[in-house]
């Protein structure tokens, strides 16, 4: 039973995969899916990478984590510093340094954006910056043993402080309005089609290497350790095991995943300022999840693509109700689905084996707890 | 000898002739004299009247606003005129003495009445004099205190004059000041260090710019004493400074850790007592602020609101003066009640299927909040709403050149008074017996009979409606709109988490503490966000040191 719903994930994902990295672009290239189209999914595609590292960290780990729209957005402001290195004079004061610093009065570029013209270094403090902070906060964290809420509480907190940072404009990150207006990437002109199609392909990949990645993380030895702090941390320290280091080696991971995916996210939309980090995104991220169905690596994916193709729907068609939409959707899942669009199928089963033997009630709701 | 005696008593018959006089008749009689130099003199005399009144008729001469009428008989009669003009551009006129109609005159046919510079600088010291004994101490002392930072020696005698009759301390104390303040402009240098010394004394902070302008022409010219005088002068005042903006500051520590512990205090219900990390508990302090908002409509000019095309007038009571400013004393309940039974519904409706997975009562509440916000949104409008203050709280006290405004002193005895309600309500009542009983432990409870679902809904309510009463709070201190429950939420459970939970004292404590060290960091960093995340970064450094924060209640349980 187990490997056959595992052997029926793999085929649906491969064939996700074939039509995202080949078919998509392909059919974009010939003219028959839009350029609109093509940029709507790229968005939902680096949300899907973000969702599954939420996933990780809390359907697999059980660290309700509210911080990690910090990551998204530190690792998108990496990837901002070098498309707005890329600008070169072309800005609005025609001065070989961006414009709001021109603004702020600065002639020359500060230190620490000098080694931001080189894409190379850009892409790797996508990972390390977020890796960084991570490790330093999830230490701190960990080795207090703080968990359960408390873990949420203060992750929240980090991604305000954070926040409340990025929006100074002594910080020289661009304050309110961030980073915009982007012009070539590897000497491409970022806003056309032909780039916009490269980075989708490339955001297919990377979701795809994040899946399978998790896939097997979960699998091994290390995975089934991860699932056991979840279930009961205090077992599992008493079994001789470091649950700390594993938590923060996770923590870590999921930084990093999330740091990649804003990267991948902000040439193509373009944008990136401190709303990205507010601790909403977070809980924004955390709907995707749970409305998808998490400890699934395919939930976390079919819930970002579910409620960002809801939400440009209803913004569209009802904006003022949109929030409340949002809002109702979560408590009902919260409540009736906690195994989300995924585990519908099982849940219906359930109810209808329960129907036939109403003992089985008491145990089936204790198995819905965590 | 008789003939001297004579002359003194007619002048002093005259004298006290005119000291009878009004002083519109005064100035009456001084708008026909053709010599400026008497008009001066009765001018002059004008300084023991009623100073309202020789304001008013003063300004309207020297503005241009008596004329001078050439009646039937050839005499002239001082008039003013009306401001309303008929067809013609004529003005009714007054007799400017009694009062009487005189008919209607075209402006430009007259004469407004003239002033030379004499009367004029006669004009001008007594109208300085009446404004100095204006009834109202404050309106003396805003006189005094712009006279001396204009330093005009001039206006020397008029201060003088009033010091020797001044009653009220603070406005001696302006007077002491400004006189030092113009003295500092003497020529004599012995005057000017006098000045200086006085000026120390008294620890004149608006005085420092003008001492230090002497210290540096001092220095230039090498008077010594001068220089050193108004040196220690500066240096008394520094220190005057740092005390107050150490009073200041540690006041509105206490004011913003009072904030604090109103907001908390209900999450401290909540989540410490119950365990329910409620997200949208911002929401119920907003609850409370559109409570105290509606209220305030109501006694005003009544509201109408229009949510989902539905349409609702409020009938207003257009109430004004005493009976508006009581409109907080019956919004303080009604917040408390509205975002009680809120808590009630949230309670009954989602949060009591929860309570075994604290984080997904954090996940349903947070959807809950996003909800509420936007009901906010849709009933009242995206914008901030307008609530005034009762003119009881919106005044302040300053002592000793520190601020403590109302609002802020009201917040903290009402912080008092909140946390004695709430410690009497759990310790001496039969309901916060059961409230303790249920938390501690709860199957025990319901085996001794107790109620625990009806426990557990009332305990909620309780959080809830202290959280509705914060709100009517803030409205008197911030702005009240749809997101105004965000503002306070990472704050409300920092507060919460920082003082451990479970424990009312520990709330208050962190609370406190959170305040003090947030307004002392603004106040070194001179920056409110940069002390904001400093006090965030800090709190994590804390949990380091106590993960489980301030006041641990101790537990066998391995979970806790």
């Amino acid at each position: 039973m187990k490997s056959n719903r595992n052997k029926i994930e793999l085929i649906i994902v491969a064939i996700a995969a074939v039509i995202l990295i080949v078919l998509l672009p392909a059919l974009n290239a010939a003219g028959v899916v839009s350029n609109f189209t093509m940029s709507v999914w790229g968005k939902y595609l680096c949300y899907a990478i973000l969702a599954i590292s939420v996933d990780l960290l809390w359907g697999y780990t059980g660290l309700l984590s509210l911080g990690q729209s910090l990551f998204f957005a530190l690792g998108g402001y990496m990837m901002g510093m070098h498309l707005m290195r890329m600008i070169g004079d072309l800005g609005q004061y025609k001065k070989p340094i961006p414009d709001f610093l021109v603004f702020l009065g600065w002639e020359q570029l500060p230190a620490f954006w000098v080694p931001f013209s080189s894409l190379v270094f850009s892409m790797l403090m996508v990972i390390a910056l977020p890796a960084i902070v991570a490790t330093g906060f999830g230490y701190l964290a960990f080795r207090s043993r703080i968990k359960g809420v408390y873990f949420s509480i203060l992750t929240q907190a980090l991604t305000y402080g954070a926040a409340l940072m990025f929006f100074r404009n002594d910080m020289l990150l661009g304050g309110n309005n961030g980073f915009t207006d982007f012009k070539f990437l590897l000497g491409a002109d970022v806003r056309a089609a032909g780039t916009q199609r490269g980075l989708f392909i490339a955001t297919a990949i990377v979701l795809i290497a994040v899946y399978g990645f998790c896939r097997w993380l979960t699998t091994t030895k290390f995975g089934l350790v991860q699932r056991a702090v979840r279930d009961s941390e205090t077992r599992v320290l008493f079994s001789g095991y470091a649950a700390a280091n594993y938590k923060l080696f996770v923590f870590v991971i999921c930084a990093i995943i999330a740091g990649v995916a804003g990267a991948l996210y902000v040439p193509q939309v373009g944008i990136i300022n401190p709303s990205e980090m507010q601790t909403d995104k977070s809980l924004e991220i955390i709907v995707w999840v749970a409305v998808g169905g998490r400890g699934t690596l395919l939930g976390p994916v079919v819930g970002a693509v579910v409620i960002n193709a809801l939400k440009s729907w209803a913004t569209r068609a009802y904006p003022d109700l949109w929030l409340l939409m949002l809002g109702g959707l979560f408590i009902l899942v919260v409540l009736f689905m906690p195994k989300g669009i995924v585990g519908l199928p099982a849940q219906i089963r359930g109810l209808l084996k329960r129907k036939q033997t109403p003992s089985a009630l008491a145990t089936d709701t204790a198995a819905a707890t965590p | 000898m008789i003939k001297l005696i004579f002359a003194v008593l007619l002048s002093w018959l005259l004298g006290a002739s005119i000291y009878a006089a009004t002083p519109r008749e005064i100035i009456a009689k001084a708008l026909l004299i053709e010599d400026s130099e008497e008009q001066a003199k009765l001018v002059t005399s004008l300084g023991d009247s009623d100073p309202q009144e020789v304001i008013a008729l003063l300004t309207l001469w020297k503005e241009g606003g008596i004329f001078l009428n050439v009646d039937a008989a050839g005499a002239k009669v001082p008039v003013t005129l009306d401001e309303e003009k008929d067809g013609e551009g004529k003005q009714l006129a007054h007799r400017f003495d009694t009062g009487a109609a005189v008919g209607k005159l075209l402006a430009s046919d007259l004469n407004a009445a003239e002033t030379d510079s004499a009367l004029r600088l006669a004009m001008k010291s007594v109208l300085d004099m009446a404004q100095l004994s204006s009834p109202d101490a404050k309106k003396r002392q805003e006189a005094v205190e712009t006279m001396g930072s204009e330093q005009d020696p001039e206006r020397l005698p008029a201060l003088l004059a009033r010091q020797t009759r001044e009653t009220d301390s603070r406005v001696k104390r302006a007077i002491r000041e400004a006189i030092a303040l113009i003295q500092l402009k003497d020529e004599n240098d012995a005057v000017k260090i006098a000045a200086c010394n006085e000026l120390g004394a008294i620890r004149s902070i608006p005085s420092q710019d003008a001492l230090k302008a002497i210290v540096a022409e001092a220095t230039a010219e090498s008077k010594t004493n001068l220089a050193n005088a108004a040196q220690l002068a500066l240096n008394e005042i520094a220190k005057h400074v740092t005390f107050v903006n150490t009073a200041g500051t540690a006041f509105r520590g206490l004011s913003l850790g009072s904030i604090l512990l109103v907001v908390a205090i209900g999450l401290a219900i909540t989540f410490g007592l119950m365990g329910v990390i409620n997200m949208a508990h911002g929401e119920m302090i907003a609850i409370g602020a559109y409570t105290t908002y509606v209220v305030q409509c109501v006694f005003g000019p009544g509201l109408e609101l229009s949510p989902f095309g539905i349409h609702i007038a409020l009938p207003g009571m257009n109430a004004t003066g005493t009976l508006y400013n009581c409109y907080f004393v019956l919004a303080l309940p009604l917040s408390f009640l509205t975002a009680a039974l809120a808590g009630i519904a949230l309670e009954r409706g989602i949060i009591r299927f929860l309570y075994r997975r604290p984080l997904e009562s954090l996940l349903a509440t947070w959807g809950v909040s996003l909800v509420l916000q936007q009901l906010f949104r849709l009933t009242f409008g995206a914008n901030n709403v307008q609530v005034s203050s009762p003119s009881w709280l919106s005044g302040n006290w300053t002592v000793n050149d520190v601020l403590f405004g109302w609002n802020r002193v009201f917040v903290i005895v009402f912080a008092v008074a909140i946390v004695f309600g709430v410690t009497m309500l759990l310790k001496k009542t039969p309901l916060g017996l059961l409230i303790r009983a249920v938390m501690q432990n709860r199957q025990m409870a319901a085996c001794m009979g107790v109620r625990t679902e009806r426990v557990n809904m009332l305990t909620f309510a309780l959080g809830s409606g202290l959280a509705g009463l914060a709100g009517a709070f803030i409205s008197q201190i911030g702005n009240v709109g749809p997101s105004l429950g965000q503002l306070y939420i990472v704050d409300c459970f920092m507060t919460v988490v920082v003082g451990g939970v479970g424990n009312l004292i520990g709330t208050v404590i962190s609370a406190l503490g959170i305040g003090m060290l947030d307004q002392s960091l603004q106040q070194i960093l001179g920056n409110p966000v940069l002390g904001k995340i400093l006090v965030l970064l800090g709190i994590i450094l804390f949990l380091q040191w106590k993960p489980a924060g301030l006041f641990v209640t101790k537990s066998r349980s391995l979970e806790n």
